[in-house]
């Protein structure tokens, strides 16, 4: 056994003992509630180690069902499985670090389960990312989707959890649907379960409906529209970091399995390519538009998540046109360009997830129930919070796609690689390559809206005046574990950028078994200096940008403190200019809905923006006129007409396509009640008509 | 092509190049009241000419007038051409409240000296970029159009170097008009406090500086009460507490007649309202960049 | 003149009555207003038509302190209930938002004392500058102050916008800042005094102001008119002042939306009406000329000239203005902003361009015509009826063109008109008159009371008072960038308000 190998067993048996350490120890002890998480993050750290291996050219392989003695199934990482598994398995260890803080705070969790459900989610993820056979990669396709349920349910007592679970749990059996389909016409066609083999299954129908049905099931995973629906209220419904590791780490199987598709099947037909393209524009901006208007922090950070899927599949169709087209640098620049957004969504979104997990927590880690991430009520709540505050701004930016942060290579390489639609011979190919690039140019926009209000308002605004925070000193920032993990998602999300090159070598390695590494290696044109795997087109150096950004800020700061002498420092500190007013009652500066409304009414086309004023009845609740003289007799406190005023954005695809489809199911599922009548001689005659029918079937096809 | 272009071609240049060459229309401007001869027979008995109260006898027998009680009514010009006439030219403003009354007490000049070298040495720092704030503290509105006029392209202030701001923070300069509305004392008094220092402050307008109209019941100015009120504006630095320094009238239930009651100013421009020209004298003398230096003394009588 | 005649109802239902029953009969609800007298405090409601002002009026005896509110029956006087109540204390029971307007006290005074409160006007009433509440609620919402002391050369006035962001469903005022307690002040003055203050309450409007108050006054004194050459010299003046003040608007339009040069050529051309009135009297806001009786002088400046540089400045301002409106970008900006609906400028009597361009006209020098334009031709009201920022500057334009026509055609009247005084005597003792002229924003109206010549109450009522509390309802689908547009459209002045 290999070394690589063993650390992937390590990885695997720390997950089976994370799990049955929760379920045994329980939720009672603070301390021991930490546990699990510990457990799991050294197994995930394992898991890293063993996918840097695989990458590196070391396959892990372990015959599991050798061991068992039921068959041939076996996990094994090759080189683009090792990828997959040093990303997510990379940030899962950080986030880890983090959930265990989180849950070791008094009276965090309530009950058993948490820990389970987590390592449950990890071990599927390792799983999935290793398979080797068809029924392996259902089956942890389909253990995913419990452990997601498991934890978007694990709060059921709260608003929104059952809902949130629920659409989960739909959603995941949709895609397992999807998959099941697939791989069953793969395997028919090929006559085996091996993965290995569906690349021999011969171009035609089946094999496009199965590369269709594969990509659909993929993208409900990841929440390409029109399966975006449940990703932000999935997410929301999770407990604390429960979500990181649903949006940074689990979110990266369907991207893998995007990968793999394409590495086993190749490029899909046309129409296919097409669609992908078209809805991942639109879903970027779908998603960028929600995350821009949305009221609480953790649907924003949800919504993001849509968008970055847009963003990543419109490199991956970029990838599916060069391989459509033989064209291999297109298919490497389009790669390369997805797996480096996947990169820094996983980092970033892991810990934005992470960082706004600690800033919901009520002061000095209270209990659960206090997290409320109304953006409203959240302004300055970070101010008392450095690390988790200062993770949360790393993190928004990296998403907004600002230099220094590898969110802005993966940005500037997506664009780049939408760019080159002119190499492309086909018109079709050039439009929807276009469009898309529109879409994603329009989204990179709005995201910096989006992430300027969290960072603005969350982390730089002042608190609000009125506010029931902490008064003074810091709130819970996380603990020295919660801060560590944060420290390494940060700087995952910086040095990434800084180490590009380096970076781009193990991606060509990683990516090999899809598109040659020299192609991607293209990329590397001197070793600063990076380009778009076209040489000639354009040029950009991350690493001198980590030089050249901090040297400049210094170079002003040495100028100013040159020119304005010991004064520099001796700054008064004044209020800021209100127009010299007295105060007004209630909010008096830009609330995070007032931030996101011009967005609301630009983007009302895709939001659906309704804002209307009412006027509410007279609660005399504001008593009599200020300033009366209080000595009349007659004063008659007359409470003037307050008028309220309210605004909702829809979620369209549910609106006009769910909501409208799910009316006749609904009604057929009370039609389909009456049949329950409790009574066992009838569900004997139900099942007796069925034999029937079953039989008469049988003999009239035979 | 835009046809603003071309509009903006229309007229030449309409720019005054006041202060450093003459305009005939600041020169021939018709400024506050003034005494023609001190002492005549019936001086006692004038007082009652002017309804704010401007008009008095000092010390010496001698008529006196406070300029920056005149609302440019032209009363006593009209009834006694022989004693009373008009000002000419739109240097009117003084670097103190007494410097506003003619004739000119003796000792304030030793006063001005000061006064100017004090200024001169806050000021000097601003030199061409000097930031402007405005408040409104209860005028009638003529006063904020004279100051927006200076915006205009016939008197410029930019070529000079001078800027309106919106922010106090950024403000060198602080212009106030109206006679000291009570429910405007705190805007004001913040939008002071808010300016970083140096900084100056201006009384733009008879309103501002005495409270015109609104100031004083007329012909019944109380010294005594408004002794206080100058000891008041001369513990917040400005050394203007000449034994005979008019008082500063008393308001009413709504006004402090005069903006000094609420922040010291440095220098009072008389008028109802001032002309452009004369508020960027004003500002020109606070800021001492006045070429002629008889001029920038405040002597123009 | 039509006198002022204070028809008294016998309690205030019936008075409410007698003045829904006026107005709709077609006339004009113009102001309401408080008068102590030693054992009780009128109330006058004044209404407009066609050649005069009619008073109706109740008193309250001395130990009433408070009344049923009008402004449930009539909408108008809204504004003019809370003064009433910021001033005398007096409470209109039933009012939809009795907050404090002009003055929100903090103390136990009133300033204007009605019977059976403390009789002195306190030395100083300091306001309590808090006094406004919120009226929207909803997720996300806060308040933008925008003042007292704003950016730009304004007036001090705090408006509240509340908003959710770039919408604004609601705007609220604090215009209490600058109170000035000029009513208060009018009754230290003898009547011929009390023109100065006049012209000092409100600047933009100096001579409007003066005239309404002479017309007052002279009424009191009987007399019927002035000289005609004293007629003429007011007019001058008069048409002036609208000239300036509408090249005032634009100029602020221009700036608002970013045309430099615009706004630069507005200027000019607002300096250059100014110079010229300077020139005429030596104070460029025409002050000092009105005077009861008469006028204090002729125009220092020949006819000739006159006409003249009036014929240059219509030929540039007319050039300008075409351009103005032919600017794409910036009706762009005016188109559809600030809207007032046209049966919402009838109800509230909307004066000025802002009730014109929702078309609702009822222009003083028309209607109840004074001094001498009843010689002049004023030509054909225009119409207008969009009620939004563009139809007012339309409007303006119109009235810039009728200024113009006027001013000729008073120039010429004057140099043809024989050497004669320029005023009559004016004798004023006790009474009580309503004086009106039309100031660029629309009418102003005075109602004066003397005593043995010396005013013992006087109560302006400015076209600003009445028409600004239409702010509250034109910003429907508006956004914040509407906002200097809106208000440089209604081209008012915060000093007619808070008096």
């Amino acid at each position: 056994m290999t070394a690589s190998s063993a650390a992937f067993a390590a990885g695997l048996t720390a997950f089976v003992l994370a799990g049955l350490v929760d379920l045994v120890a329980g939720a009672r002890r603070d301390t021991a509630r930490a546990v699990p998480y510990l457990i799991g993050s050294a197994g995930a750290a394992c898991l890293a180690v063993a996918g840097a291996g695989a990458v590196a050219g070391h396959p892990a392989r372990l015959p599991v069902a050798g061991w068992l003695g039921t068959g041939t199934a076996a996990l094994a990482a090759d080189r683009l499985s090792g990828l997959f598994l040093a990303i997510s398995f990379g940030a899962a260890s950080a986030v880890s670090l983090a959930f265990a803080s989180w849950a070791a705070r008094p009276g965090a969790v309530g009950r058993r389960g948490l820990g389970a459900s987590y390592a449950l989610t990890l071990g599927a993820v390792a799983v999935f990312l290793t398979a080797q056979d068809a029924f392996t990669l259902l089956l942890a396709w389909e253990l995913l989707t419990i452990a997601f349920y498991l934890l978007a349910g694990f709060e059921r007592g709260r608003p929104g959890r059952p809902g949130g679970a629920l659409i989960t749990l739909a959603f995941g059996k949709i895609s397992g649907a999807a998959l099941l389909l697939a791989l069953l016409l793969l395997a028919v066609r090929s006559g085996s379960l091996d993965l290995a083999s569906f690349a021999r299954v011969p171009p035609g129908t089946a094999r496009a409906a199965a590369q269709a049905l594969l990509i659909a099931g993929f993208a409900v995973k990841v929440g390409l529209v029109p399966f975006q629906v449940w990703l932000p209220r999935g997410y929301a419904a999770a407990p604390g970091p429960a979500r990181a590791i649903m949006g940074g780490v689990a979110v990266n199987v369907g991207f893998y399995g995007l990968w793999r598709a394409l590495a086993l099947l190749g490029p899909p037909p046309a129409w296919l390519t097409g669609t992908l393209l078209v809805l991942a524009g639109l879903t970027a901006l779908l998603g960028i538009a929600h995350a821009a208007v949305q009221p609480r922090l953790q649907r924003v950070i949800a919504y993001s998540s849509v968008e970055n899927s847009g963003l990543i599949l419109a490199g991956y169709g970029v990838a599916l046109v060069g391989a459509a087209t033989h064209d291999d640098r297109l298919l490497a620049v389009g790669l390369l360009a997805g797996t480096l957004q996947i990169i820094a969504h996983a980092a970033a979104k892991s810990l934005l997830f992470t960082a706004s997990a600690v800033i919901t927590c009520g002061p000095a880690g209270g209990p659960r129930g206090t997290e409320d991430d109304n953006l409203d009520l959240l302004r300055g709540s970070a101010r008392h919070r450095p690390w988790s505050g200062t993770g949360l701004a790393i993190g928004s930016l990296t998403l907004a796609g600002l230099p220094v942060t590898v969110g802005f290579v993966s940005e500037w390489f997506l664009l780049e690689a939408l760019l080159q639609q002119f190499r492309v011979p086909e018109l079709g190919y050039r439009l929807l390559l276009a469009i898309a690039g529109a879409a994603v140019a329009l989204t990179a926009g709005f995201a910096g809206v989006t992430f300027v209000r969290l960072t603005g308002l969350v982390v730089l605004g002042p608190r609000p005046a009125d506010s029931a925070g902490p008064p003074s000193g810091r709130g819970w920032d996380g603990g020295w574990l919660g801060r560590a993990g944060i420290v390494i998602l940060s700087a995952c999300c910086l040095a990434t950028a800084a180490l590009l090159p380096l970076l781009i070598r193990v991606l060509a390695a990683g990516l090999s078994p899809v598109v040659a590494a020299s192609a991607v290696n293209g990329a590397r044109q001197t070793p600063w200096v990076l380009g778009p795997v076209f040489s000639g087109f354009s040029v950009l150096s991350p690493s001198w940008l980590w030089i050249v950004m901090p040297l400049l800020a210094l170079v002003v700061l040495a100028f100013t403190r040159l020119v304005a002498g010991p004064r520099m420092t001796q700054v008064r500190r004044v209020p800021a200019w209100r127009s010299a007013t007295a105060g007004v009652e209630g909010a008096d500066s830009y609330t995070a809905t007032g931030f996101a409304n011009p967005t609301r009414r630009v983007l009302a086309a895709v939001l659906h923006t309704r804002a209307e004023v009412r006027v509410l009845t007279p609660a005399g609740e504001h008593g009599e006129p200020a300033g009366a003289p209080g000595s009349a007799p007659a004063q008659t406190p007359v409470p003037g007409p307050r008028l309220g005023y309210s605004s909702d954005v829809i979620e369209i695809v549910e609106a006009y396509v769910y909501r409208p489809a799910l009316r006749p199911v609904l009604a057929l599922v009370r039609t389909a009640k009456r049949l329950q009548s409790g009574r066992l001689d009838a569900y004997l005659a139900y099942m007796l008509i069925a034999l029937v029918a079953l039989l008469a079937l049988v003999t009239a096809l035979a | 092509m835009s046809p603003w272009v071309l509009r903006g071609l229309r007229d030449g240049v309409v720019t005054t190049r006041w202060p450093a060459r003459p305009d005939p229309y600041a020169d021939s401007w018709r400024g506050p009241a003034t005494i023609l001869r001190p002492r005549p027979d019936d001086a006692a008995g004038l007082a009652s000419l002017c309804p704010t109260g401007a008009i008095g006898v000092g010390s010496g027998q001698d008529l006196v007038l406070d300029q920056g009680r005149c609302v440019l009514c032209g009363r006593c010009v009209g009834r006694r051409p022989d004693v009373f006439g008009w000002s000419r030219g739109t240097a009117s403003a003084a670097l103190s409240r007494a410097g506003l009354v003619v004739p000119e007490a003796a000792q304030t000049e030793q006063n001005l000296v000061a006064l100017r070298a004090a200024l001169a040495a806050r000021t000097s720092a601003l030199r061409r970029s000097v930031h402007l704030r405005h408040v409104d503290a209860g005028s009638d509105g003529a006063e904020e159009q004279e100051i927006a006029a200076l915006l205009n392209p016939v008197y410029d202030i930019h070529r000079l170097g001078i800027f309106l701001t919106a922010s106090p923070r950024h403000a060198d300069v602080l212009l106030v008009t109206g006679a000291g509305a009570h429910g405007m004392a705190e805007p004001l008094r913040r939008s002071y406090e808010g300016m970083p220092d140096p900084k100056i402050v201006i009384a733009v307008g008879t309103d501002a500086v005495s409270g015109g109209m609104l100031g004083g019941i007329p012909g019944h100015s109380d010294p005594e009460a408004t002794r206080t009120r100058q000891q008041r504006a001369a513990d917040d630095e400005a050394p203007d507490s000449a034994p005979d320094s008019p008082g500063l009238a008393a308001g009413s239930y709504a006004t402090s007649g005069g903006v000094g009651a609420v922040v010291p100013v440095d220098v009072w421009v008389p008028g109802s309202p001032p002309p452009p020209f004369a508020i960027l004298h004003a500002l020109l003398l606070g800021l001492g960049r006045l070429p002629d230096p008889r001029e920038s003394a405040g002597e123009r009588r | 003149m039509t006198p002022a005649g204070g028809a008294l109802a016998t309690s205030v239902a019936s008075l409410r009555d007698l003045v829904v029953q006026d107005i709709a009969a077609g006339r004009r609800f113009a102001g309401l207003m408080g008068t102590q007298l030693t054992d009780a405090l009128v109330l006058s409601v004044h209404l407009a038509g066609r050649g005069g002002v009619a008073t109706r009026e109740v008193a309250l005896p001395a130990d009433v302190t408070s009344y049923p509110a009008l402004t449930p029956a009539l909408g108008a006087a809204f504004w003019y209930e809370r003064e009433l109540h910021d001033l005398f204390g007096i409470v209109p029971l039933g009012h939809p938002r009795l907050e404090p307007l002009i003055l929100p006290r903090s103390g136990q005074h009133d300033p204007l004392p009605r019977p059976g409160r403390p009789a002195a006007t306190p030395a100083a009433i300091w306001p309590d500058e808090h006094s406004v509440p919120r009226q929207v609620l909803g997720p996300g919402l806060f308040t933008i102050p925008h003042g007292p002391v704003r950016s730009g050369v304004m007036e001090s006035i705090e408006y509240l916008v509340e908003t959710p962001g770039e919408d604004i469903p609601h705007l609220n005022m604090r215009v209490f800042y600058k109170h000035r307690g000029i009513e208060k002040r009018f009754e230290q003055f003898a009547a011929g005094d009390g023109v100065l203050l006049a012209e000092r309450t409100e600047g933009v409007a100096s001579v409007a102001h003066a005239l309404a108050y002479c017309h007052a006054v002279e009424q009191i004194a009987g007399v019927t008119a002035v000289p005609w050459r004293a007629a003429l010299v007011r007019v001058l003046h008069a048409e002036l002042e609208r000239l300036a003040a509408h090249l005032d608007v634009a100029a602020r339009l221009a700036d608002a939306a970013g045309l430099a040069v615009a706004t630069a050529r507005f200027g000019v051309h607002k300096e250059r009406v100014a110079r010229l009135v300077s020139r005429m009297c030596g104070s460029r806001f025409g002050r000092g000329v009105v005077i009861p009786g008469g006028v204090s002088g002729m125009p220092l400046v020949s006819a000739g000239d006159f006409l003249t540089e009036i014929g240059r400045m219509e030929r540039a301002v007319s050039a300008d203005a075409r351009v103005l409106m032919g600017t794409a970008s910036f009706l762009d900006r005016l188109r559809g902003t600030g809207p007032l609906r046209a049966e919402r400028a009838r109800e509230h009597g909307a004066l000025g361009p802002v009730g014109k361009a929702s078309g609702f006209s009822d222009d003083a020098r028309l209607a109840r015509p004074y001094d001498a334009y009843p010689g002049l031709g004023l030509g054909d009201p225009h119409e207008h009826r969009a009620g939004d920022a563009l139809a007012r500057l339309r409007l303006r334009w119109d009235e810039v063109r009728q200024s113009f026509h006027l001013l000729r055609q008073a120039a010429d009247e004057l140099d043809d008109a024989p050497d004669s005084p320029l005023m009559v005597p004016c004798e004023v003792g006790s009474g009580r008159a309503a004086g009106w002229a039309e100031a660029p924003q629309g009418e102003v109206l005075y109602d004066v009371r003397t005593q043995d010549g010396h005013v013992v109450r006087c109560r302006p009522r400015s076209p600003s008072f009445h028409n600004l509390v239409l702010f509250h309802e034109v910003f429907a689908g508006d956004i914040l960038t509407d906002f200097p547009f809106i208000e440089a459209s209604f081209g008012l002045s915060v000093a007619g308000v808070a008096l």
